[in-house]
């Protein structure tokens, strides 16, 4: 199972589902990473984390430890 | 649904994601006169107004402060989601308009959704479309409203374009009789908004399929067939890929080594901006108002009354005023950061170190800032948006050592070092500065950890954050923010540093209002600083420093550095000048700088006849000038910041504890080494 947070620079994955436990969740689908989404890691933060996505045409910045919510297909 | 308070205008509020051209629209719409008011018992803050007379429409208006859904995700969101249901003063708005930018509409349509569901009368506001039709899109509007059930006007930020046809379907709305819309509250619920959330953005898709069309010119629009008008999966994919410009930017601006310099040099260039820029200012603020004092004396008298004015009033308003050039440049740099896109990642950048202490990757300006004076830090960290990390920015900022602890610590070195080493000097002071940044992180490890009792915030700490597309600064916005924020700062922390500034002189200036001193054969001057000498050794503060006197003695000091200790709560600079009065240093040796040495030099404790100004107190005082909240000013913007007095207390009871102990420690255990 791949989450979001593994994705390397410049790779792309499509959302499976978001899981519901993480206290994140509820903004992270505000935010538009639903399912079915593609998603880009296009940035990584100069210590790693926080890590950038272009989701739905913006560029939204989440900690890692959000991101492994994202669960991709 | 219309349930405004009877009788009066329409009440109208503006709604909107941040970054959607809501503020932009309500500056058109206002005519940029408008009011800052709190939510009550909160310090989330919203802007209201008349609708500007040119557009002929008798209503008020109100800007919320941006959101991106109905369901809150912190307190301060909570207050503006609950004031749009039901506004304390205003009731429940007649209409809602809600801006969308156009080339995020599929995240800014969710908002309207959740509007519509819950039972909102809204008109969208179209914007940006300008930068939709970079892409080689448009909307089609009439099929857009059609699909969402409300009015919807494309407005031009830039241009104004488009604002009399808003208003003219403001009017006409507010002319129609309200749909009697009962609002589903389903959305509330907490699992099932999550699938609500799901739902509602597979609807926003088929919408957005439908509303966008592609851009074609004239010829082609003649031979366009069907196809051409179906929105194809390469525009698409434009539409859903971020703005090319940001992603190049970015390339080097989060670049994992030239960002990091950029963001170093950017810093360096906001600090050094409120340091040395804004003390020439300050300067000429001082000195204004220190003729100005002069000048009431001069003219009243060196009596109670002439005093009041000078010291009391005229030096307590300079004491207010000299904190404006350094607010005003750092909400104007802050503004640029903010308005260019650049803020939100320079705090991406620092977010990693800053989040294992508690704090946030936004907490980082509002703490470099308060190096140089923690009233604009504290005002700063406005730009934090998650409640807790904000109170927790707030509660180190009187860490930082700030501008006015300089001339003490200049002092107290000179005290220390041989005249023949001034390079050993410098050495003391990076070190100070090296400890406090050191201690500051420690406390702020420990506040974190204690932050459920202490700052009363969930300890829940989270980073999302929408990278805004770089845009050009308007500087009109950037100029009237840096402006409301400085009056606000005069009218709420001004009042009650003034206040407290007038207590202050109260208590050394009377009740020995007129002492008697032989002044023959003194200089006018002389004479005026030896009468100031003598009123301050019998005052009120001189009182409470003997009541002090046995709190001062285990840390090897006297009364006379407890009152200077107490003055200094004006300003920590203060404690020099205040040593100056009450060693009655009249500057007849030199410089005063020098004479208040060799007075210090001198001193002793009065019954045990020992030196007062030891190695060991020395440090000590040092010590306690790092950690003690002495400034009546952090008191008063902390608690305009925070809402209440209790973590304006807290601090001055926390650090002021802190900063005895550990100077206890210091001297005692120096002493007990045999370094008096």
């Amino acid at each position: 199972m791949k989450t979001a947070a593994e994705l390397k620079e410049g790779e792309k994955g499509i959302i499976n589902k978001v899981d519901f436990k993480n206290p994140c969740s509820k903004r992270i689908l505000e935010f538009g990473f639903t399912p079915g989404k593609e998603i880009e890691l296009v940035n990584e933060s100069v210590f790693r984390d926080p890590i950038t996505f272009s989701v739905r045409g913006t560029l939204i910045a989440i900690r890692k430890n959000e991101a492994r919510s994202i669960i991709l297909s | 649904m219309n349930t405004n308070n009877s009788g009066s205008i329409p009440f109208i509020v503006l709604v909107g994601a941040p970054n959607s051209g809501k503020t932009t629209l309500f500056n058109y719409l206002s005519g940029k006169n408008y009011k800052t008011v709190n939510y009550p018992g909160s310090t989330v803050e919203y802007h209201t107004s008349k609708i500007s007379e040119k557009y002929n429409f008798n209503a008020m208006i109100l800007d919320s402060p941006g959101i991106i859904s109905l369901v809150p995700s912190s307190p301060d969101e909570q207050v503006a989601i609950n004031s749009l249901y039901e506004h304390p003063k205003y009731g429940k708005p007649d209409l809602v308009v809600l801006t969308v930018d156009a080339s995020q509409i599929s995240r800014h349509l969710l908002l309207a959704k959740e509007l519509k569901d819950a039972g909102f009368r809204i008109v969208i506001a179209l914007t940006m479309l300008d930068i939709l039709k970079k892409k080689n899109l448009q909307i089609d509007y009439e099929k857009l409203s059609d699909l969402l059930g409300c009015k919807v006007a494309p407005v031009n930020g830039q241009t104004g374009e488009g604002i009399y046809e808003l208003i003219q379907i403001l009017k006409n709305e507010m002319l129609s009789e309200p749909v009697n819309t009962n609002g589903t509250d389903g959305i509330l619920v907490k699992d099932s908004y999550k699938k609500y959330l799901i739902k509602t953005y597979n609807d926003i898709e088929k919408i957005e399929d439908e509303v966008l069309i592609p851009v074609v010119d004239k010829k082609s629009l003649e031979k366009a067939n069907s196809q051409l008008k179906v929105l194809n999966n390469e525009l698409k994919n434009k539409l859903e890929a971020p703005d090319s410009y940001t992603l190049k930017i970015d390339r080097i601006l989060l670049h994992k080594t030239w960002g990091l310099i950029i963001f170093f040099f950017i810093m360096a260039f906001t600090f050094t901006s409120i340091f040395y820029l804004a003390v020439p200012i300050m300067e000429l603020v001082s000195q204004f108002f220190g003729l100005l004092s002069q000048g009431a004396i001069d003219l009243l008298g060196n009596g109670w009354f002439g005093n009041l004015i000078a010291n009391g009033i005229i030096g307590g308003t300079g004491a207010v005023l000299v904190f404006i050039p350094q607010i005003f440049i750092l909400f104007l740099i802050l503004g640029f950061l903010e308005d260019t896109g650049y803020l939100a990642r320079g705090a991406m950048l620092v977010d990693r170190p800053l989040s294992k202490l508690g704090l946030n990757g936004r907490s980082f300006v509002p703490m470099l800032s308060g190096f140089a004076c923690a009233i604009p830090a504290i005002m700063a960290a406005r730009t934090i948006r998650s409640r807790k990390e904000r109170m927790l920015t707030i509660f180190i900022i009187p860490l930082m050592s700030c501008s006015a602890r300089l001339p003490v610590y200049t002092l107290i070195i000179a005290l220390l070092m041989p005249e023949d080493k001034l390079w050993l000097g410098g050495i003391a002071l990076a070190s100070i500065y090296l400890f406090s940044i050191l201690s500051a992180v420690i406390v702020a490890g420990i506040v974190n950890k204690f932050s459920k009792t202490l700052i009363r915030e969930k300890s829940h700490s989270s980073f999302i954050l929408e990278l805004p597309t770089y845009r050009k600064p308007k500087l009109k916005v950037i100029l009237n923010n840096a402006y409301v924020n400085s009056k606000m700062y005069l009218i709420k922390a001004g009042t009650v540093i003034l206040v407290l500034s007038i207590i202050l002189w109260f208590i050394t200036f009377f009740p020995n209002t007129n002492p008697k001193v032989d002044t023959t054969g003194l200089s006018k001057n002389q004479a005026e600083t030896l009468i100031n000498s003598e009123r301050l050794e019998n005052s009120y503060s001189a009182m409470l420093g003997h009541v002090i006197q046995p709190i001062m003695t285990p840390i090897g000091m006297d009364w006379r550095v407890g009152v200077s200790l107490i003055s200094a709560f004006a300003a920590r600079e203060v404690f020099v000048s205040s040593l100056a009065l009450i060693f009655k240093v009249t500057g007849s040796d030199g410089t005063l700088q020098n004479s208040l040495l060799k007075a210090m030099r001198r001193a002793t404790i009065e019954k045990t006849g020992k030196k007062l100004f030891t190695f060991a107190t020395s440090l000590g005082i040092i010590i306690f000038f790092i950690f003690a909240l002495q400034c009546i000013s952090t008191l008063a913007i902390s608690r305009q910041e925070t809402g209440s007095w209790r973590i304006p207390m807290l601090q001055l009871f926390i650090y002021t504890s802190i900063a005895y102990i550990l100077t206890f420690i210091t001297v005692n255990g120096l002493r007990a080494f045999g370094i008096q």
